[in-house]
């Protein structure tokens, strides 16, 4: 369909179903990448810090897109990296 | 007619008949048609000449048929109204007088002429004169000419599954033809699919639409090609080619829509079906009653998208196994021969209009958001909630001419649904909640058909009041999301500030962004508003101007359901007859090779549109296929050689005409060469709609600008005309594809010889008129009037000096 969304959906809360948390055990990361760059949804990036391999570790953008396939799970080499259901929503207070 | 009778008219004397018509006074009142008729007996090979009051009549035809066997007339000219009207008239005349019809001319003196200089009968007498001139001149060399048959293909593609696609394909399913419909959403049912109710009884819209859906989907004479486009179109009319694109599915027709994949997809996102106000997962179905009711994965949301299996629960959970992730998109050919164009509108996007608020205040909706709405099967179960606060408006206020009717946003033309739909959606409001409030901001209200007066009256009656006026804007209380409307009432000459729980915005319609596509694959035609152009607004108004290619539906212009499935039904009937004919002929119009002149250099076969000529480089031999070709003439323009022509437009018959018009004052004069589908038929326009312009002007029609050769323009010139105007089609409208880009190739060739020789090149004019700029016409003839004025005798002299070699050969 052609025309352009402007309202938001109705039910909309149920586009917000998972709330999730990813886990690094960062000095068993290497850095080889594979959870960014396989990542279906583009959750991770690399960042800045440096683990004790002397390698950047992920590092998550935008966890609100994250849906919890846990294909990063798959990927990672060294078991580094998991995801977890949060049990409630958290509000942000800021 | 035989070989000897052929033989025979080619080496007969010219015995040409002319008949000048009064039409009443639409010629007579302007022209003396006496006098042209006087002028033409003087024509050299004019052995009869009269005026009469109507030659169309019978008693008019019947009359050329009495001379045509007693005066042994074998060439006719009729000056008269525009050949795009009555040539099949006389042609048929001729031909029932035994008569080849290709030896008829026709000489345009009431567009052209009587109707555009009203007040100057002078000088329409003399353009009458030159006019009638210019067609005995051609129709000396007029040559009888046999037309070949060509098969139809008993198959035809449908484009748009709206209500006007099903209609068109139904219709022509259950006359026994193939039908392949194409459709670009998952499913059809198109915008019918997302009205709640219809007016003005009142049915509920996919109750009666459904039943029609599920007969497509089970009609063994139709092939429905859901989520898929038309890439390609190749051939002509009874023999198109077509490609369409199927894009991947993702599931296959195992699919027993039972759900269980969406249950467990975790890609939520809006559904578009609703307007966004409601969520779909990643594979999904846009509605309950969908057609194929098989499910869908968006693949730009789905997790596998970039080719990797990261997710497959919905694998998992369908029993049937029926999702398949390695499915590829698909070309599918096809070979059809009439093709129903019903695409459909798109619809306003208010947000442009900043003043209403619309997509900044969330209580301000569109009357397509409404719809789904009131809709007992979309996002809010048929309440008609707020969506600030989810509750039920008490005052409602509907806003009329939103995007239509409105220079402002460039949509001019009034979308003819919307004021039946607010009435309607009004009194939906009234049967669910009665003691609303609403109120209707309208310009005027147009309630024009059948049963739509008792619905306005029934509205009024139950209490919904209409207020002339458009408000002029809308604000919002930041805190209660209501609205206010601020405007005047133009009946009580007063300001109004009215506040309202919720704004409904009645959007009106609008040409498919996409049109520009079908356009361009089909060589169809578009007016100003962006809808496809029918061939004659009242006579033809399914067919396109292409032979064999129908519209149904919106695409032609904003219709309601019941207009759209009329016309859908009288395109399906169109397509039918062609088919069940089974043969259609092309017009002898197609291009004679001189081999012996031929240099096998290859130019007209690249500038040929339609792949119609073929080259054999040993033999230095041109062949025309006739029946692909479509009879623009360009090969024979960019000819150098004399080596080709067009049959009916051939070089000596231009060249007789711009000889004719040249032949006195042509220092006064403008020889102007029109493409018969485009600008004659915007000068055609101007004179219906009797747009005055000076009368400098003659015109030479060609099937397309395309036809003009440079040696026409420089003949023109050599001749001393005071400046040339070569009109076509649109860039990108024009009807033989892309013909017209040598149009401007030549022109600009011209141009540019013209300054080398310090000539004013201002003399030698280009313009693209459709044949709905009638106004734009007439303007650059009045704009050039003011060249031919001031061109000086020196300066033409000068010019036929440059130009002289163009009179060789003569």
């Amino acid at each position: 369909m052609p025309e352009r969304i402007r309202h938001p959906p109705l039910d909309k809360e149920k586009m917000e179903q998972v709330q999730t948390e990813i886990h690094l055990i960062e000095d068993q990361c290497k850095g080889c990448g594979y959870c960014i760059e396989y990542c279906p949804r583009k959750v991770l990036e690399e960042s800045n810090e440096i683990n004790a391999r002397g390698v950047h570790i992920p590092k998550v953008s935008d966890i609100s897109k994250c849906i919890m396939c846990s294909f990063c799970t798959a990927v990672c080499p060294d078991f580094a990296i998991f995801v977890e259901e949060k049990p409630a929503r958290k509000v942000k207070e800021d | 007619m035989t070989e000897d009778q052929k033989q025979q008219s080619k080496q007969d004397e010219p015995r040409i008949g002319v008949y000048v018509c009064h039409c009443g006074l639409n010629i007579a009142g302007s022209v003396d048609c006496a006098e042209v008729a006087k002028f033409a007996a003087t024509l050299p090979h004019v052995v009869l000449a009269q005026d009469n009051r109507y030659t169309c009549s019978d008693q008019g035809q019947a009359g050329i048929q009495k001379d045509i066997k007693e005066k042994k007339l074998n060439r006719v000219v009729v000056a008269s109204c525009s050949p795009r009207l009555h040539e099949p008239t006389f042609r048929k005349t001729c031909e029932d007088a035994g008569l080849n019809k290709y030896l008829f001319e026709m000489a345009n003196i009431r567009e052209h002429c009587s109707w555009v200089h009203l007040y100057d009968r002078k000088a329409g007498t003399e353009k009458a004169k030159d006019l009638v001139k210019m067609a005995v001149a051609k129709a000396t060399l007029l040559q009888p000419a046999e037309e070949i048959e060509v098969p139809i293909t008993r198959k035809v593609l449908v484009i748009g599954g709206g209500v006007a696609g099903i209609q068109a394909a139904l219709d022509l399913a259950d006359t026994g033809y193939k039908v392949y419909l194409v459709e670009k959403e998952p499913s059809i049912g198109g915008m019918m699919a997302r009205i709640d109710k219809t007016f003005p009884t009142m049915d509920c819209s996919i109750c009666i639409l459904a039943p029609k859906m599920s007969d497509i989907g089970h009609h063994p004479n139709v092939e429905l090609l859901t989520n898929s486009e038309v890439s390609e179109v190749k051939g002509y009319i009874g023999n198109f080619h077509v490609k369409v694109l199927k894009k991947a599915r993702y599931v296959t027709k195992d699919c027993t829509a039972c759900g269980e994949c969406v249950k467990v997809c975790p890609i939520v996102t809006a559904n578009e079906f609703d307007v966004g106000l409601a969520t779909r997962h990643g594979i999904y179905t846009p509605f309950a009653q969908a057609v194929p009711s098989t499910y869908i994965i968006d693949m730009n949301l789905c997790l596998n998208k970039d080719g990797v299996i990261v997710c497959d629960k919905c694998i998992k959970a369908c029993e049937r196994q029926a999702i398949k992730f390695e499915m590829k998109p698909e070309i599918q050919e096809m070979e059809v021969g009439t093709i129903v164009v019903a695409t459909g509108a798109d619809v306003f996007d208010p947000s442009v209009i900043p003043d209403y608020g619309y997509g900044k205040f969330p209580n301000v909706i569109t009357s397509l958001e409404f719809e789904r709405l009131i809709n007992a099967g979309g996002p809010s179960g048929g309440h008609l909630i707020r969506p600030s606060d989810k509750q039920i408006p008490k005052r409602v206020a509907f806003i009329q001419c939103v995007g239509s009717r409105s220079e402002k946003t460039g949509k001019p033309y009034c979308s003819n649904v919307c004021c039946m739909n607010t009435i309607k959606d009004s009194l939906l409001i009234k049967e669910h909640w009665p003691d609303t409030e609403i109120y209707v901001f309208y310009v005027d209200i147009r309630a024009y058909g059948k049963g739509f007066e008792d619905l306005y009256k029934r509205a009024r009656k139950e209490g919904v009041v209409f207020i002339r006026g458009l408000p002029a804007e809308i604000r919002e209380d930041k805190r209660t999301h209501n609205l206010w409307l601020i405007g005047e009432n133009t009946l009580k000459s007063e300001l109004y500030r009215t506040n309202a729980d919720m704004v409904i915005l009645s959007i009106g319609l609008e040409a498919r962004k996409d049109s520009e596509t079908i356009q361009r694959l089909l060589t169809l035609s578009r007016n100003q508003d962006g809808f496809f152009l029918e061939a004659h607004p009242k006579l033809r108004p399914v067919d396109a101007a292409t032979g064999g290619i129908f519209f149904a539906g919106c695409a032609e212009s904003p219709k309601d359901i019941k207009d759209s499935v009329t016309q859908a039904s009288a395109a399906a009937a169109r397509a039918g007859i062609l088919m069940a004919k089974g043969k259609v002929t092309v017009e002898a119009i197609t291009p004679i090779p001189f081999p012996e002149k031929c240099k096998a250099c290859g130019l007209c076969i690249k500038v040929c549109p339609y792949n119609a000529l073929t080259l054999d480089k040993e033999k230095k031999r041109v062949t025309v296929i006739e029946a692909a070709c479509g009879g623009c003439g360009t090969c024979a323009a960019e000819c150098t050689f004399g080596a080709l022509t067009q049959s009916h437009f051939t070089d000596e018959q231009i060249i007789a005409q711009i000889d004719a018009i040249t032949e006195y004052d042509a220092n006064k004069k403008t020889v102007a060469f029109c493409c018969n589908w485009c600008s004659y038929a915007g000068a055609d326009f101007a004179g219906v709609s009797r747009m005055q312009y000076p009368a400098h002007a003659r015109i030479i029609r060609t099937m397309c600008s395309g036809r003009v050769s440079i040696k026409f323009i420089e003949r023109a010139f050599a001749r001393g005309a005071a400046a040339v105007l070569v009109s076509g089609c649109h860039i990108g409208d024009c009807h033989y594809i892309n013909a017209n880009y040598q149009t401007q190739k030549r022109v600009e060739r011209t141009w540019k010889k013209m300054e080398q020789n310090g000539l004013n090149k201002e003399r030698l004019q280009l313009l693209w008129a459709s044949a709905a700029e009638g106004e734009k016409f007439a303007t650059k003839i009045r704009e050039m009037q003011s060249i031919v004025e001031n061109v000086k005798p020196e300066e033409i002299e000068k010019t036929q000096k440059v130009f002289e070699k163009a009179l060789e050969g003569s």
